[in-house]
């Protein structure tokens, strides 16, 4: 359980970081720009794992920064910025999964900028000093049919998942992003790995 | 535990979102439990095969390629109007109070307090004053072993207020300033005793001033100065007084004992060394020139020589340094 000295220690962290808010609420750009910097990555990993596309992920990143720049006015320290930024990238990330439910998108590659196919385990360092075509055709197949499966998962079950087991956020954290409670977010939890076992009980 | 609560916490387990003592209690139910034990295997195959999909970085050049693009984005906002920025401020200004309101009600506390404060305390000097101008109070039984205040004195404090049981008497205790007057001459006891406390407690510089005045004065008008009393008032007046006045007198006072007494001769190397006044540190220095073959005296003035901040000062002390022979 978190103590006293434990939230002045973390108040005392957050300091640099609230003066560049403030900064930013008055106006600074570069203060804003700098704000930019420090979650950019996190933001790109989580909108590029979520939709598989570059693109998209671009996409997201635009609109959840410029909405942050927009209304960085209204942040009123109640919570810390990064849960307010991953709050406003959330969701836009579910409008963007409401939207591929919709079109009935099936994404089971990543792809670039451009538009071409990305080999996502390629990036991913392979133990053996040779390498084995046939195992690497299995990994890519797996791969794909891992994204189908998530792609069945409804947007807020897909989300919580993502941000559970992808990105390893606490579940309380989870909530206050998805602005719901922790116990809501651990049932859509639960149901997110039950249906996530159902689809690929023939894999094991 | 049933086997239902046992898949959930079965997930949360997995995931680390499991308290310890319900993680102890899951495991000893899955030991007993072939279907919960299956369902724990199929989750962490599940956690297993979901490592086919990767989180990778996102390559340098997307980011870097992502951020112009925002830049130029940003770039081509228009700028927030004085008034949008105006209401914004008031409306954050306005949300800072309601999210305070322990502040505030602090703030009520401690200004009611204050006030009540104010007012017992001016009710009462007000009591006091009266007591001390009017007749007694009719009923009251005046101890003989006590008198109201006299017109010419002043209340300092009431140090208790007690109701006699089953009684309307109240004993009340409290403190009298009787102001005195006294003369005499500085070698009278009583006079000097009087100076030397006034010489470290008296509320006024002025009074400070005059009675250091007189003490430092005391051998040079001929009285008799032998006891340690006044050298120890003086040097607690150079040590501590806050007036540059009273300080530089004390000072005066010391220059008759610096060859003879090792402790005014060290409360005089401290002024040198630590007062703020560059007068009294100059002044310091001619009351030392009579021991300046001392080597503690030597030390310091070197010290002065080298580091003191007043161009003079050093001056003087590498002068004083230079007229004394070095002993081998």
């Amino acid at each position: 359980m978190d103590g006293p000295d434990r939230a002045a220690e973390r108040l005392e962290a957050r300091a640099p970081e609230m003066a560049l808010i403030r900064e930013a609420q008055a106006g600074s750009r570069a203060a804003f720009d700098a704000l930019v910097r420090q979650y950019e990555q996190q933001v790109l990993r989580l909108a590029l794992h979520l939709t598989g596309s570059e693109h998209d992920a671009e996409d997201i990143y635009q609109e959840a920064f410029l909405k942050a720049f927009r209304y960085i006015g209204n942040f009123r320290f109640e919570c810390s910025f990064y849960t307010w930024i991953y709050r406003i990238v959330t969701n836009i990330c579910l409008d963007q999964l409401r939207r591929r439910k919709t079109r009935r998108e099936d994404q089971a590659v990543v792809l670039d900028h451009s538009g071409d196919e990305i080999d996502i385990l390629a990036s991913v360092s392979d133990n053996r000093s040779f390498s084995n075509p046939a195992k690497e055709l299995d990994r890519k197949v797996l791969a794909e049919r891992i994204q189908a499966a998530l792609g069945k998962l409804t947007p807020r079950e897909r989300m919580v998942f993502e941000l559970k087991h992808y990105q390893g956020l606490r579940l309380r954290t989870i909530g206050e992003m998805l602005n719901t409670t922790e116990e809501t977010a651990k049932n859509t939890l639960f149901r997110a790995t039950k249906k996530l076992r159902t689809q690929l009980a023939g894999l094991r | 535990m049933n086997c239902e609560l046992a898949h959930e916490r079965i997930v949360l387990g997995a995931y680390g979102e499991l308290p310890d003592e319900q993680a102890h209690e899951l495991d000893r139910h899955i030991v007993g439990c072939p279907e919960c034990s299956q369902e724990q295997q199929q989750l962490l195959a599940l956690k297993t095969l979901a490592k086919a999909y990767p989180v990778v970085e996102p390559d340098p050049n997307f980011i870097t390629r992502s951020r112009i693009r925002l830049e130029e984005a940003l770039d081509t906002l228009p700028p927030k109007r004085w008034y949008e920025r105006f209401s914004q401020r008031i409306v954050n200004n306005f949300s800072s109070l309601q999210a305070a309101p322990v502040a505030a009600l602090l703030l009520l506390i401690v200004g009611a307090g204050a006030g009540t404060l104010g007012g017992y305390e001016y009710a009462q000097a007000r009591a006091a004053h009266a007591a001390g101008r009017g007749p007694a109070v009719p009923g009251a039984k005046a101890d003989p072993a006590s008198t109201l205040p006299a017109p010419s004195t002043e209340v300092s404090n009431i140090s208790s207020v007690v109701r006699q049981p089953n009684s309307e008497i109240i004993d009340v205790t409290y403190n009298q300033v009787i102001p005195q007057h006294i003369q005499g001459s500085l070698d009278d006891p009583a006079i000097r005793q009087l100076l030397m406390l006034a010489s470290a407690n008296a509320s006024s510089q002025g009074v400070r001033d005059d009675s250091v005045g007189l003490l430092a004065a005391e051998c040079r008008a001929g009285h008799a100065c032998q006891g340690e009393g006044i050298r120890d008032a003086l040097m607690v007046a150079l040590r501590y007084d806050k007036s540059e006045a009273v300080r530089m007198k004390a000072l005066e006072g010391l220059q008759p004992y610096v060859a003879e007494d090792i402790r005014v001769r060290n409360a005089v190397l401290e002024a040198l060394l630590n007062d703020s006044d560059p007068r009294i540190r100059a002044a310091a220095i001619t009351e030392l020139e009579p021991v300046q073959a001392d080597t503690g005296v030597r030390r310091v003035l070197s010290t002065v020589a080298n580091s003191d901040n007043n161009p003079h000062i050093r001056t003087v002390s590498r002068e004083v340094l230079s007229r004394t022979p070095v002993f081998q």
